[in-house]
């Protein structure tokens, strides 16, 4: 073996990884077959007149929405819930998840507990939760936190406990003490597994904010799907399903771009 | 000579399903400090225990294992560890990698001096040039370089490693060889090494300690009377063969005499 003074080469890109303007041509093809489809289903008539509407009427009804209803206000205040609640039960999971994986004491104590709850949908909750918090933003937020963190506490909970020993005695070896672990190693390694998380937990609280919003909100996406829907506006119906799903693919491409980032030094496979 | 760390007739088991597995049966011997000593066996033969109790990651059931004169109760920066499997954090660069003891409470060693340590280890262990490299892009042997460095940065008394070249080919296992011999003439730590392989021991060591198959006990204690510095060429010297054929007789012997044993009987 001989000793190598070059400098590592930059890391080709991987084959089938796409570069992004790539990437976006293909992602616009697969929605543009979509529309494409939408189109063909209305034409074929395979809907019943006047119950699924064209995607430029759909495109008209944004328009008006949006410089006369104040849609803008609606998404806003949904991605505030939505990014505050999943801020909020996340941020509580990474503590909750390593202990849980841990303390063999706090497992056997509190794992079932995490189990029992993580079984209840948070929709289920709804009633409860106006009972206790009103209808206020309070309620909301408190409904997507609580999805949120049993969502992500699960995986957290995995990501510690699946850390190789090997790290931690290395550290040990080193000097650390149970802080140092935790900082140096355990949080390090649990990045990843946090991100993905998060990812989880945001697909979640759409969901759940939508139905929250469908009960009771003035305001909101879910709020302009119901009240759309009340009055058979089926085209403004259209307009907050296709918003919700924008904003999530948004976010997501976010968090991925995030995750990116901070999983550098993994090996990962299928990008 | 002042002792590094010593086993006063240790004795460990573990428990197993249906009752206990003796594994050292009475380890009794030191190390001085400055002295590379290897502990050789059979594999199975609960090497890899004793460094584990050395470093703190598991108690003795009797006997004592002392540092430096005082019990050891746990891990701590004063023994280094250099792992078999590479244990290199994948999560930090090279360069982060050698200085992760530096920056422990534990450590001591003032802030301003860590750049100069780790720069002093990257040079020593030729891993110029990839100080930002992660361990993903590094071949075997180059990350048990980086394990080697980070376990000699923060100055530890005493280095323990567990066959930290097992996984590698037999030409980067030679190279590591002369590497730990070279960097060993400059820092003169205490380093006792657990291997397999008659000539790694012999072409590194003052003294190569034999034990025999679980439970198992010191066999053997041979002194290396080869003076420093060795060269490629020892390995091929009259002595250093003479000295192999003796150990791997030994071992051989010491394998049939397990082989021959019945798995329940122990000598009394």
């Amino acid at each position: 073996m001989t000793t190598v003074t070059a400098p590592p080469a930059e890391a080709p890109p991987r084959r089938g990884a796409p570069e992004w303007p790539a990437r976006l041509g293909y992602g616009t093809a697969g929605f543009a077959l979509l529309v494409a489809g939408w189109y063909g289903a209305y034409l074929l008539g395979l809907v019943a007149d006047g119950l699924l509407p064209r995607p430029d009427e759909v495109a008209v009804a944004a328009w008006r929405r949006l410089t006369g209803q104040g849609l803008l206000t609606d998404l806003r205040i949904s991605v505030t819930r939505v990014v505050i609640g999943v801020a909020l039960g996340s941020a509580l999971a990474v503590p909750a998840g390593f202990l849980l994986a841990w303390y063999r004491p706090v497992r056997l104590m509190f794992g079932p507990l995490v189990g029992f709850f993580r079984a209840l949908p948070p929709i289920a909750l709804v009633p409860l939760v106006i009972v206790y918090f009103g209808i206020g933003e309070t309620a909301r937020i408190s409904i997507l936190a609580y999805a949120a963190f049993f969502v992500s506490v699960v995986v957290v909970h995995e990501g510690v406990a699946s850390i190789e020993p090997i790290y931690i005695k290395a550290a040990r070896s080193l000097g650390a003490t149970e802080p140092e672990v935790f900082r140096r190693c355990v949080l390090p390694l649990v990045v990843p597994q946090f991100l993905v998380a998060v990812r989880v937990a945001l697909g979640v609280s759409w969901a759940t904010l939508v139905a929250a919003e469908l009960v009771a909100a003035h305001r909101g996406l879910g709020a302009v799907i119901q009240n759309a829907g009340d009055f058979m506006r089926v085209p403004d119906v259209y307009v907050g399903i296709v918003l919700i799903g924008a904003v999530a693919l948004v976010m997501d491409q976010l968090l991925k771009a995030a995750m990116g980032r901070a999983t550098r030094w993994q090996e990962r496979t299928g990008g | 000579m002042s002792e590094a760390i010593g086993f006063r007739n240790v004795r460990k088991s573990f428990r197993r399903r249906g009752g206990e597995l003796p594994v050292i049966d009475g380890a009794d011997f030191a190390l001085a400090r400055g002295e590379f000593v290897s502990v050789l066996g059979p594999s199975g033969c609960g090497k890899s225990t004793l460094l584990n109790m050395a470093a703190g990651f598991e108690t003795a059931d009797s006997g004592e294992v002392l540092a430096g004169g005082a019990p050891v109760t746990g891990p701590d920066h004063t023994r280094g560890v250099v792992f078999q499997q590479y244990a290199v954090f994948p999560w930090l660069t090279v360069a982060d990698n050698i200085a992760f003891g530096l920056r422990l409470a534990a450590c001591g060693i003032p802030r301003d001096r860590h750049a100069a340590i780790v720069e002093r280890y990257i040079g020593l262990m030729g891993l110029r040039g990839f100080e930002n490299a992660y361990p993903k892009e590094l071949s075997g042997g180059m990350r048990q370089r980086v394990a080697i460095a980070r376990a000699y940065a923060p100055g530890p008394e005493l280095l323990l490693m567990d066959e930290p070249f097992a996984a590698l080919d037999a030409q980067t296992r030679e190279s590591m060889q002369e590497l730990l011999h070279d960097i060993q003439l400059t820092e003169r730590r205490t380093v006792m090494l657990i291997t397999h392989s008659v000539e790694e021991a012999l072409f590194l060591s003052h003294r190569v300690v034999v034990m025999t198959p679980r439970p198992s006990r010191v066999s053997e204690i041979v002194p290396v009377g080869i003076p420093f510095p060795r060269t490629p060429e020892t390995r091929l010297s009259p002595e250093f063969i003479g000295l192999r054929r003796r150990l791997e007789e030994l071992l051989r012997g010491l394998s049939a005499a397990q082989a021959s044993t019945p798995k329940e009987g122990r000598a009394a």
